[in-house]
């Protein structure tokens, strides 16, 4: 997985502001985002958040740090900035540098300061930096036979025991070391020994260091069910799913988009993030909502597409294409076929294109930073072929069966995507004479090689 | 808050045709005249969208805990004395309407409760948006600090705050409060005000009704404790913390740092010798300029200025970073007794100042 990962350290840039509001100074991550931003040497800071943040540092002669969000080429960009005047010059410290992250379905911890609390047992506890509790639900106290007030200023460990994980280890540990949200530390209550579990996001202070814990605690239910998993949609699940959802989603996007431009006057700025939010949920939506609609009629028995000549090295070259900008946000590099490479084959372009952009997308997202995912064609007397191989961690032998069913994913914790993609490929691929079928093993990569028929006619 | 509803058994019915075209025609003029007013507002009169919606959320809960307490005590003593009907009438007659009632007779408008829950729901959520500034690391923050001390006034004082503080937050996210938390004068004027709308939805008032209502009305009077306000709570520890000039810079820049803005608030009126409120309103002021001069009254130096001024800046989008940065010198070169002159005004007592405020108001006129 090569997309950001919030355990990594992320990098530190310096950079020295002159006073004029030049860099006389920077390390190569800023000279590179103030060029792409247009900025050039000797001539003014060019990122307008970066300058602003200076020069108010300057000006009030103190520190400021912010994060902001800076557009680079065609993503954004999350930064957190500190701004220290020293003499006439202003340092700057810029860390972070996170791309602003796609919505995600399933959080790994969830956002505990903006979440709903799951059901009425669970309560909201915070701390300062030295682990001591500044908040706690009042009225959980007498649920649970604790005295909230008297917790108050209490270090943490006042109200849990805090127990070892599964794999013997504390999390609450490894959040504090890492400075990222705590997920899922088993605990119970001192005052009934009843057990609980503790997520919390971390709260930063101006200087970006650890000011405590913004935290949920939930009951552990003993019995709790898990969940029966569908293995099969029913025709009348997904009918009228189309008609049902896509039209209010699409709207829902379109307006959420028009609030986060500001098309109809000037909103708050949180308000235009979180219509960003709202659009970008919606279009995974939508995208669930085109999966399913896909995936009945791909398992409808009488399902095929019509072939039509296609050049399939022109169909893997878009499908590339499109993936440019995911994948260089990613470090990504993708190598298409040659522009001159043609592959006549009979299918359904936009089938094609569908299974294509599915196989780079899932290349791209598990190739680690740095690697090449490679696209190539090769034709022979009675196929055509694509393949589309990465340098990601691979594919178990026993997991290569499991992928291509539905709502199987390798990693189900990972983000994005939905278990279907792979199916739905599959059956396209079927449905026009070819087959997909996957090459891998672990630590070596995998290689997805879908075949078409060759177009007789063109070869 | 919107203008009220008129009650929907106002309308006449359709068997007098012509009354009912009259009331039409009479919302209509009342609904243009709102809208007009509405579009000559003044931006910055106008309340936020998160400011709007808190408030409603406030005024509805204080007024909901006041009316509940009043229906639920009279309901207990009516039927206590036999009269079961009528204590039942108590609980159902126009039960939840009472905050419609009151709005509907312009009450709510009254100037120093909006002043007071306006400014208490903007302190709140200007609070909650303040940047954390970690003083030491692995050090507990100020208050949990204060809690721990030796000198028990101070402790308890915090330990007090800690815990009127988390009162509210629950108050405001979860829409119960436990009391309506207001200045006493306030606290009187409202019960009244919503004692008066009960007996107004009662379909056969009695004196025995009458009686009860005003017995629940002034048990919830002796019940209100003023000093268990936050304001009041941050004044005790403001006063039992006594911050001398050479630490006080650090007790405001910390205090805020802590998001303890009723701390601040307290801190900054203890020092300028001043009532809460009216350092609450000048920390508030988008402005700040009463704010920087009382800063500088009390000698602040540049940099505890700019840091005071950069965390309400961040959290109060209100505020013009911008300009305060133009401003900043200009704030700094005020001398001490200059800046204590400009806002001595704000020493006068309370009721005098709102005697000179009322009169400037009809001069105004």
């Amino acid at each position: 997985m090569s997309v950001f990962d919030p355990s990594t350290e992320s990098p530190i840039a310096h950079a020295i502001v002159a006073p004029d509001g030049s860099l006389s100074f920077a390390d190569p991550a800023l000279i590179a985002l103030n060029q792409r931003a247009g900025g050039m040497r000797g001539a003014p800071l060019a990122v307008p958040q970066l300058a602003t943040i200076a020069r108010l540092a300057r000006r009030l002669g103190i520190v400021v740090s912010r994060g902001v969000v800076v557009a680079d080429d065609e993503t954004d960009v999350d930064l957190w900035v500190r701004a220290q005047p020293d003499g006439e010059n202003v340092r700057l410290t810029v860390s972070g540098w996170r791309e602003i992250a796609a919505w995600r379905p399933a959080r790994p911890a969830p956002d505990a300061q903006n979440d709903f609390l799951g059901s009425d047992t669970d309560w909201r506890w915070e701390t300062d930096s030295a682990l001591r509790l500044t908040f706690v639900t009042l009225d959980a106290g007498p649920k649970h036979g604790f005295d909230a007030f008297a917790l108050l200023g209490q270090p943490l460990t006042a109200m849990f025991a805090l127990d070892a994980g599964t794999d013997g280890t504390l999390p609450i540990l490894d959040s504090l070391a890492r400075r990222r949200a705590m997920a899922a530390q088993p605990a119970h209550l001192r005052s009934s020994g009843r057990a609980v579990t503790l997520t919390a996001n971390v709260r930063h202070d101006a200087s970006g260091d650890f000011a405590g814990f913004v935290g949920v605690a939930r009951m552990v239910v003993e019995d709790a069910l898990a969940p029966v998993a569908a293995d099969t949609l029913s025709p009348t699940f997904t009918s009228g799913l189309d008609k049902a959802l896509r039209i209010p989603l699409a709207r829902i996007v379109a307006n959420a988009d028009s609030i986060n431009a500001q098309a109809d006057g000037p909103v708050q700025h949180d308000y235009a993030d979180y219509a960003a939010d709202i659009a970008s949920a919606g279009r995974h939506l939508l995208e669930l909502v085109d999966d399913l609609v896909d995936l009945q009629a791909v398992e409808r028995p009488d399902f095929a597409l019509a072939p039509e000549p296609i050049d399939l090295a022109d169909v893997a070259r878009r499908a590339a294409g499109l993936l440019t900008v995911r994948a260089s946000n990613a470090e990504v590099t993708i190598v298409r076929p040659a522009m001159d490479a043609r592959v006549p084959a009979l299918g359904d372009f936009r089938r094609l294109l569908q299974i294509l952009v599915n196989l780079v997308g899932n290349a791209v997202r598990y190739s680690p930073a740095g690697s090449h995912v490679t696209v190539s064609v090769e034709r022979s007397e009675t196929q055509a072929i694509v393949v589309v191989a990465d340098q990601g961690k691979g594919v178990a032998p026993e997991d290569q069966i499991r992928i291509f069913e539905k709502f199987e994913r390798v990693d189900p914790s990972e983000a994005g995507g939905n278990g279907l993609g792979l199916y739905i490929a599959r059956r396209l691929a079927r449905a026009m004479q070819g087959d997909l079928m996957i090459e891998s093993a672990p630590g070596e990569g995998a290689r997805f090689v879908l075949t078409l028929p060759a177009d007789p006619a063109r070869h | 808050m919107s203008v009220g509803r008129d009650p929907v058994d106002a309308m006449p019915s359709y068997d007098d045709p012509l009354a009912r075209a009259e009331t039409v025609r009479l919302r209509a003029e009342t609904r243009l005249a709102g809208t007009i007013a509405d579009f000559f507002l003044d931006a910055d009169a106008r309340l936020d969208d998160r400011t709007r919606l808190m408030l409603a959320h406030v005024l509805d809960a204080i007024v909901g805990s006041i009316e509940w307490d009043i229906r639920r005590h009279a309901a207990r003593s009516l039927a206590g004395n036999g009269s079961t009907k009528a204590g039942e009438a108590i609980l159902k007659a126009g039960a939840g309407g009472v905050v419609d009632r009151l709005t509907r007779a312009g009450l709510l408008r009254d100037e120093e409760l909006m002043d007071e829950l306006i400014t208490r729901v903007r302190h709140d959520l200007i609070a909650a948006s303040l940047p954390v500034e970690v003083a030491e690391p692995d050090e507990a923050s100020l208050l949990v600090r204060l809690a721990g001390v030796p000198d028990s006034i101070v402790a308890s004082a915090a330990s007090a705050l800690l815990a009127a503080e988390s009162r509210r937050r629950v108050a405001n996210e979860q829409g119960v409060v436990g009391g309506s938390e207001l200045p006493a004068e306030l606290h009187h004027r409202l019960v009244w005000w919503v004692a008066a709308a009960i007996r107004d939805g009662l379909p056969h008032a009695t004196r025995e009704s009458d009686r009860a209502i005003t017995d629940a009305a002034q048990r919830s009077l002796a019940a209100h404790d003023e000093g268990e306000r936050p304001d009041a709570v941050a004044m005790r520890l403001a006063g039992a913390l006594d911050a001398r000039p050479n630490e006080l810079a650090a007790v405001l820049v910390e205090s805020i740092g802590d998001r303890r803005l009723s701390l601040f608030v307290a801190v900054l009126a203890h020092a300028l010798g001043i009532a809460f409120d009216q350092a609450r309103a000048i920390t508030l002021e988008p402005e700040g300029d009463r704010l920087w001069l009382a800063l500088r009254a009390l000698d602040m130096d540049r940099p505890t200025i700019a840091r005071i001024g950069l965390a309400l800046s961040e959290a109060d989008p209100r505020r013009d970073i911008e300009a305060f940065a133009d401003a900043l010198d200009a704030i700094v070169s005020v001398g001490v007794e200059d800046a204590r002159a400009s806002i001595a005004p704000l020493a006068l007592n309370r009721d005098f100042r709102m005697a000179l405020r009322a009169l400037a108001r009809t001069s105004r006129r």
